[in-house]
């Protein structure tokens, strides 16, 4: 998750001479080639979670046998406990590619660690605007942008956990309330018990839970700000560190959070558009209806989700474990995130809201 | 013994020469963490100077639902202690049920004004918004 895209961050080269000459060699083994030259690019925005390194790959001889733009995505500093790492990251999109999905083309992966040092993958290079800011940047509303988006979440909402591959992801949940319910308490531990914000959206979470139903592959982290936009059409959906198996619903509910509406707050679906817009693309493609009180649960559960992250990132900083103002100044996003999550509970109204079936 | 100017002053006018002088002339590249510093400042700037008036208005709003224990003499860290003890308190009814069928309108008002009062300190700016 990167609240912030650090693209313009500078930072030591990842690649030393000897990273670079075992990483050539193992990349040429790996793609059938005489010789495969890599060149570095530069670092890309998303620093806050995995080191994401443009590289040039000259490959000789081959199937691949040409030149490649592509991104080489590596586990950062430091893991938080919403991701998945990087080689269930690397399978997770290649079956979103697979299903049609707009995401980068996957291209290797490798867990030895005697290349690199850690996890890592490579994938082509999507161009394109990221940045929240500058996405919701324009003055009128971008419904086609929102019904495509809407079109590749439903595309991707067609995987299900009998998927051939996806077994790495571990088991799907019976019921995804409960289990995403259970995660936050022991995300939030103590503070649950001392941030009356939080214990209140907790025990909404609870009382609403809706009954369990159809369960797919989500994105969880499908928002502004993690899609590529060019020329006002989108060319790619990024950052699949958090992916897993869940409520439909979830990422819905995700992507209309007020958190990730950015300059347009009045514009429900990311800041770009109408709710509707974005629900008719999603219908096209996914086989199944929005169903709108559930989306509301998942949205409370997002502001928790990301309140959650938000917290711990602030915590990575403040244990010394990793000092870092960008990690520091995330910590202090909590209160923000707390009112957003009140907006919305003010919005739907209520405690006992919706018409969806309950567990509790 | 307090050294003049005291922190609070030393930061009121780091964080506005920072943005004043130093902001405009900071190349591109660093763009990003000159502001981040900025902002950093600006928050424990606003931490020192109203941490005492963000407790009482936290005390304030937590008096709607425990009007006995609310109390305008405390400050420091009795404030502080009285602020969480009561936070605590209402996250234990809050998690036993008290709130599921009544009292949801107070809490909420209660609720937003912790939030608003905490909000003062880290991004007014997101008082306004809607």
């Amino acid at each position: 998750m990167h609240v912030v895209k650090a693209s313009d961050q500078s930072a030591a080269s990842l690649l030393s001479d000897d990273n670079r000459a075992r990483l050539e060699s193992w990349l040429a083994a790996q793609a059938g080639a005489s010789r495969v030259a890599v060149t570095e690019d530069g670092r890309l925005g998303g620093g806050a979670i995995s080191l994401n390194l443009a590289v040039t790959l000259d490959v000789d001889g081959g199937p691949l046998a040409g030149r490649h733009a592509c991104v080489l995505r590596a586990e950062g500093g430091g893991r938080i406990s919403a991701s998945i790492g990087k080689l269930r990251e690397y399978v997770v999109l290649r079956a979103a590619f697979a299903a049609g999905v707009l995401a980068p083309e996957p291209l290797f992966a490798c867990d030895d660690p005697a290349i690199l040092g850690h996890d890592f993958y490579i994938m082509r290079r999507a161009e394109g605007l990221g940045a929240g800011h500058a996405v919701t940047r324009s003055e009128a509303a971008q419904p086609e942008l929102a019904r495509e988006l809407g079109r590749q979440l439903g595309l991707l909402h067609r995987i299900t956990p009998e998927t051939e591959g996806l077994e790495r992801l571990g088991e799907a949940p019976d019921c995804p309330a409960q289990e995403t319910l259970a995660q936050y308490r022991r995300w939030f531990g103590d503070l649950g018990r001392r941030d009356p914000v939080i214990a209140w959206g907790l025990r909404w979470m609870e009382v609403n839970a809706p009954l369990p139903g159809a369960v797919v592959l989500c994105h969880r982290d499908f928002r502004t700000g993690n899609y590529l936009v060019k020329d006002g059409a989108l060319t790619a959906i990024l950052d699949w560190e958090f992916a897993g198996f869940s409520d439909p619903m979830e990422d819905l509910g995700w992507f209309c959070a007020r958190s990730w509406r950015f300059r347009r707050p009045d514009r429900e679906a990311g800041g770009i558009a109408d709710r509707a817009d974005f629900y008719a693309g999603y219908e096209e493609t996914s086989g199944r209806r929005v169903d709108p009180a559930r989306v509301a649960y998942w949205e409370t559960a997002a502001y928790l989700r990301w309140a959650a992250i938000a917290v711990e990132q602030g915590l990575r900083h403040s244990s010394g474990d990793e000092p870092s103002l960008e990690l520091a100044l995330t910590g202090r996003m909590l209160p923000e995130i707390e009112m957003d999550m009140l907006r919305h509970l003010r919005s739907i109204g209520g405690m006992a809201s919706g018409a969806v079936e309950k567990v509790a | 013994m307090r050294a003049n100017p005291d922190a609070r002053g030393l930061l009121q006018i780091a964080a506005s020469t920072f943005r004043a002088d130093v902001l405009p002339h900071v190349a591109p590249e660093a763009r990003f963490a000159a502001l981040m510093v900025a902002n950093a400042l600006e928050i424990a700037e606003r931490e020192l100077k109203g941490l005492d008036t963000a407790g009482h208005s936290m005390l304030g709003a937590l008096a709607l639902l425990y009007g006995e224990d609310a109390d305008d003499a405390l400050s420091g860290e009795d404030l502080r202690k009285r602020v969480e003890a009561l936070q605590h308190r209402l996250c234990i009814e809050i998690a036993a049920g008290d709130f599921d069928h009544d009292g949801q309108e107070v809490l909420m008002d209660s609720l937003e004004a912790i939030v608003q009062a905490r909000l003062g300190i880290s991004n007014p700016k997101a008082l306004g918004q809607q």
